[in-house]
């Protein structure tokens, strides 16, 4: 399973995200995930790849966008070297 | 000052989820306190309450849900009963419809989870919406958002007195014509580890009936042993009575009165002198004599001073007519509610006043000779329409609030006589 995938499964099961809506081009906004969401949702994402979110929210807003950017950030984290500490 | 009618009730409560259903079981004689294993912690006392027959998820979507304390969830599923119930009541008026909820501890669901996880699971992940569960008003704000109600948002939290605080503040603003629609009532969630042994360690809690846990709060009794936590919620929605006989609303009541006051003497010992004086402020407030008052839904908690200090008060304003007011405390089936306690029992006593039957005090088998009015003892009762009911809620830390309904007269009043078909015979 790829990241995009395991990303897309979890915003399903948990937040009732329609699974047809979660492609990687989906932007945040279309997929109805704003801010306050998003905390929740990089709160489930920590567990489900066992990965610690940098607490630096003007770069999480600036680097994701849509979904894809999202799978690219959490692959950047589980990428060696990447501060990912759990 | 406009007349304020109620035209709607909303309950999630110990027994039954619906204002209908709950009352049913108040009338059958059911009691909602059971042992609750699951909140046993390294206890040498098993813990007993009264949950809520409530199951969340057939209510909201799971996405919700992560954001919805248990109080706030009862809370929203008690106020869409409500407004469902009162009709067309929002229909030009959400601008300036007003919200006034009681709570005495908010979202102790999710406090107690965050202490868990920081203290006994030794982990610094705290869920995101912590805050915004745990917060006293989050329950309010939430039934604003749902329903788009743009007037005063308000939580009170006044101790066991809140909802009826809230109730009668509500009532107030609509009096004076600050809003055309509220909706007001409480909400609390108190069986959590951590709230259950708080309030253990104020000794303060029935301990588990030994031949039968259902039986454990006794209020007006001899062998009385304190109160029993229960969980719940219960709205009303509030409307001039005017606004709501011309869109030819059902009116349940009248909302007719309300007395406000605080003991200002002690942070828990009840007051002949502040009941009675609530009481009294009550009955003036809805220009009404005692001997037109036919039920009383009491505070009753079954602690060994509120009940008798209650009695002495109800014997205070009534006089010579205090023996022929029927009295019962619900809390005996219910459980004690804190925050939310004011407005279950007042609608408690709406649908008395309207289907002329009285609920019970159960396990009252003991008599307590200080405590000797009329308590509608272990069954209840059918009785002839009567014109008034009073529903008193007295606090940790002072505040007393009575409240004061009165018989819906008039061409669309719901002043049904005799009982539904519903209703179960005592």
């Amino acid at each position: 399973m790829t990241t995009l995938e395991r990303l897309a499964a979890l915003l399903h099961k948990e937040f009732g995200i329609a699974a047809e809506t979660l492609l990687p081009e989906a932007t945040l906004e279309s997929l109805d995930i704003d801010s306050l969401r998003m905390l929740e949702i990089l709160f489930s994402v920590e567990e489900e790849f066992a990965i610690t979110v940098p607490g630096d929210h003007g770069e999480l807003k600036a680097r994701i966008k849509t979904l894809g950017d999202l799978a690219v950030y959490v692959d950047d984290l589980l990428s060696p070297g990447a501060d990912s500490a759990p | 000052m406009r007349r304020v009618a109620v035209t709607g009730l909303g309950v999630v409560a110990p027994l039954a989820t619906g204002a209908a259903a709950f009352f049913d079981a108040l009338v059958a004689g059911r009691s909602g306190v059971r042992v609750l294993e699951h909140l046993a912690h390294g206890a040498t006392v098993v813990p007993i309450g009264a949950a809520a027959q409530f199951d969340a998820a057939a209510h909201f979507a799971p996405a919700r849900l992560r954001m919805l304390d248990r109080v706030s969830q009862m809370a929203l599923v008690a106020a869409a009963e409500a407004l469902a119930q009162a009709g067309a009541a929002l229909e030009g008026a959400k601008e300036t419809a007003c919200v006034c909820v009681g709570t005495g501890m908010g979202g102790a669901q999710a406090t107690d989870d965050g202490y868990r996880i920081l203290y006994a699971e030794k982990s610094e992940r705290i869920p995101p919406y912590s805050v915004l569960m745990a917060m006293n008003n989050a329950a309010a704000a939430w039934i604003g958002i749902d329903h788009g109600l743009g007037g005063a948002n308000l939580t009170f939290s006044t101790a066991c007195s809140s909802s009826a605080v809230a109730i009668g503040e509500a009532f107030r603003r609509v009096a004076r014509g600050e809003c055309e629609v509220a909706i007001a009532g409480g909400a609390e969630a108190p069986l959590t580890v951590g709230t259950l042994k708080a309030w253990g360690a104020m000794r303060t809690l029935a301990p588990a009936d030994a031949s039968d846990p259902a039986a454990s709060c006794k209020p007006f009794a001899r062998d009385r042993a304190g109160l029993v936590l229960g969980e719940g919620a219960a709205m009303v929605v509030l409307e001039p009575l005017d606004r709501a006989r011309a869109r030819g609303a059902r009116v349940i009541a009248e909302l007719a009165g309300y007395g406000l006051c605080t003991d200002a003497s002690h942070i828990t010992r009840p007051s002949v002198e502040g009941q009675s004086r609530a009481l009294a402020l009550a009955l003036a407030d809805a220009a009404l004599a005692p001997e037109q008052v036919g039920y009383m839904n009491a505070h009753g908690t079954a602690t060994e001073a509120n009940d008798a200090v209650e009695t002495a008060a109800i014997r205070r304003v009534w006089g010579a007519h205090a023996d022929r007011v029927p009295v019962s405390s619900t809390k005996s089936m219910h459980g004690h509610l804190l925050g939310a306690a004011g407005a279950l029992e007042f609608v408690a006593a709406l649908i008395a006043l309207e289907r002329s039957v009285l609920p019970p005090t159960l396990h009252l088998d003991h008599p307590d000779p200080a405590c000797d009015l009329d308590y509608v003892p272990l069954a209840a009762r059918a009785v002839a329409r009567f014109e008034a009911t009073v529903s008193s809620s007295f606090a940790f830390g002072g505040t007393n609030a009575v409240l004061v309904a009165r018989r819906a007269r008039g061409r669309t009043g719901g002043s049904r006589n005799g009982m539904e078909k519903s209703t179960q015979q005592p």
